[in-house]
């Protein structure tokens, strides 16, 4: 018991400075591309590219860990988690673009829109459970999508329509840079609140309602508000990356502020890496985000698969994807956070527990 | 001192339906403070679902309820808990992914107004509250490694910790062999003890025969005999709900040959 209690912590602590490193490079190594660190001839290890993928990697941290609050601490399967970043991406670019708002003063209206949505739309949605909270909220998901491309009035499009939306470029220096360290910020705000509830009374109650929802209710637990204000959460920090993504992409419309896919990869993301964790869904978000990456092809480092040819990279994506959910679901139920800090290691007799647990 | 005067829990007529069935058809009877009530019934007397109806679980159709004089008909169950009405599941609902003293602490958490306290507070309450009724030393264990009389305990644990004045108790002994029981009646009785008022719905009549000074039986949704155990388990009607009107008239005839007359 002892041996293993020690090994526990030696192992924590060793998972702790590998990941203060990795964290540390990922962040500072994108200064080097500053005119003075330029001009002082530091290895380059970033370019313009770089900041894309670490940008967009970043993103999905915060709406995986956004996600994990509804989805993992709850257990409401919300599958129209979009509808949210969507909502944040037009608010602030409504203001910016037909308002004529500075950036900085529209992008805290995302948040507080997308939550407000999310208490209206939950007070009837959150009233179902399983596989009807989950259905539901994929169609909120789409309708909101398809109503904000299609209101018109007096014949004009309200929300810019299918040509989408332009906003004017945001004058910052380094703007690369600055919207990764943004979007930083705003991952750093998902995890910290992340951390947060699940130290406090609110999310002692999210977690008995997903445990039971009617022992908590006669404990004392106002399921209804527990339940709206956790999804209000997770749509307000899911609004803020879409706020900081209008102005970073510039340009929005129904494809790029509304991917149905989105729905399922913050999911996938949250499940790879352990749901109802503070670190999972970030973990899950990083490694899927760069596979979903390698797979298309868009990698600096890539190999070329084989029997595949460059037009069909996405499809076999998908599928690839699609594989790992199912894989993921049977095989590492608890997420792949679960083997780091030493409290289990990755093994057959690992991999055979969890398929005894996970089948009926 | 009217205050005192009053019955802390009162139901008047209370009534529910599933379809066409009154599951719990005009029950009335009160709950006096401080006192350990035993509700009895075959299965099917609607013994679950009138707790259902008082925790606010089930919505009543008819009636009122009242406590300590004001009516909480149609209060949602986590305002019922709120103003000190703890109650357990005939069928133990634990909070799976927590340990054994997380669960009490959910109690204290929330509960009634007396609880309602910060974490660190909360967990000292869960502790207090794991010694009461046995569950000290597997406080930090996961629910799972827990057998099915801790799982009661700890059932029982988690509404206390919310500081109920009142504790509604479903069938809390159900499935215990003879040993277990006498562990489960004194953890009751150190309950009781802090000044809970206890209402225990039992299939086992040596509990409530043990423990209550009074007792209601229920037979198809009413009230069919109320007063002290020993005197309602004799009650004719009452051996003929449980037992069918033949065993209660061969009964009658052998009591009547026993008798000197």
């Amino acid at each position: 018991m002892i041996a293993t209690a020690d090994s526990q912590r030696r192992w924590r602590r060793l998972f702790l400075i590998v990941g203060a490193i990795v964290a540390a490079y990922a962040l500072l190594a994108p200064l080097t591309s500053l005119d003075a660190a330029q001009s002082a001839n530091v290895p380059l290890l970033a370019d313009k590219f770089w900041f894309r993928i670490a940008t967009y990697v970043v993103m999905f941290v915060v709406m995986a860990t956004a996600w994990n609050i509804i989805g993992g601490i709850t257990g409401y399967a919300a599958f129209g988690n979009v509808a949210f970043f969507g909502i944040g991406a037009y608010t602030t670019g409504m203001l910016i673009a037909k308002a004529k708002w500075p950036f900085l003063v529209a992008l805290p209206l995302a948040p507080i829109l997308a939550a407000l949505f999310a208490a209206l739309v939950g007070l009837p949605l959150l009233r179902l459970r399983g596989h009807y909270f989950a259905v539901a909220s994929l169609g909120v998901g789409v309708a909101v999508g398809e109503l904000v491309q299609n209101i018109d009035y007096n014949g004009q499009p309200v929300f810019g329509g299918a040509s989408g939306l332009f906003l004017p470029i945001y004058a910052v220096g380094h703007r690369g840079l600055f919207f990764f360290y943004l979007m930083c910020g705003a991952a750093a705000i998902a995890i910290a609140v992340t951390w947060w509830v699940l130290r406090s009374r609110f999310g002692y109650g999210l977690i008995a309602i997903r445990e039971n929802e009617e022992a908590a209710a006669v404990l004392g637990v106002n399921t209804t508000a527990y339940k709206v204000g956790a999804f209000a959460l997770a749509a307000a920090l899911t609004g803020l990356a879409g706020g900081i993504f209008s102005q970073w992409n510039v340009f929005i419309n129904q494809d790029n502020a509304f991917p149905i896919e989105y729905n399922v990869q913050m999911i996938l993301m949250a499940l790879l890496g352990g749901t109802g964790t503070v670190f999972g869904p970030a973990a899950g978000a990083v490694l899927l985000q760069l596979l979903i990456q390698f797979l298309g092809g868009s990698l600096p480092i890539s190999i070329d698969l084989p029997f595949v040819s460059t037009e069909a990279r996405p499809i076999v994506a998908q599928v690839i994807l699609g594989l790992l959910l199912v894989v993921v679901v049977i095989f590492v139920p608890r997420g792949v956070i679960d083997f780091f800090g030493g409290r289990t290691r990755l093994s057959l007799s690992y991999l055979r527990r969890s398929l005894r647990d996970t089948s009926l | 001192m009217s205050t005192t005067a009053e019955p802390q829990l009162e139901l008047r007529g209370v009534t529910k339906r599933f379809g066409g069935v009154g599951a719990v058809d005009g029950v009335t009877f009160q709950v006096e403070r401080g006192e350990i009530l035993g509700i009895i019934g075959p299965n099917g007397a609607g013994k679950t679902t009138l707790l259902n109806c008082i925790s606010g679980v089930h919505r009543v159709d008819g009636g009122d309820i009242r406590w300590e004089g004001r009516s909480i008909t149609g209060m949602a169950p986590h305002r019922v808990a709120r103003l000190g009405i703890g109650r357990t599941f005939q069928i133990v609902r634990p909070f799976g992914s927590m340990t054994v003293r997380e669960n009490a602490a959910v109690g204290a958490l929330f509960g009634s107004s007396a609880a309602r306290r910060g974490p660190k507070q909360a967990f000292e309450i869960a502790d207090q509250v794991l010694e009461l009724v046995g569950l000290k030393a597997k406080a930090g264990q996961p629910v799972s490694a827990l057998t099915i009389p801790d799982r009661k305990r700890l059932e029982v644990a988690r509404a206390v910790a919310t500081r109920p004045q009142l504790l509604l108790l479903d069938e809390v002994m159900a499935g215990l062999n003879n040993v277990e029981i006498d562990e489960a009646l004194e953890m009751v009785r150190a309950v009781h003890a802090t000044g809970v008022t206890v209402l225990l719905i039992e299939h086992v009549m040596r509990v409530i025969v043990g423990i209550c000074r009074r007792a209601i039986v229920l037979d198809f949704g009413h009230v069919l005999a109320e007063g002290e155990p020993e005197v309602v388990l004799r009650d004719e009607r009452v051996i003929k709900a449980y037992l069918g009107e033949r065993y209660a008239k061969r009964l009658r005839t052998e009591r009547g040959q026993d008798s000197p007359s």
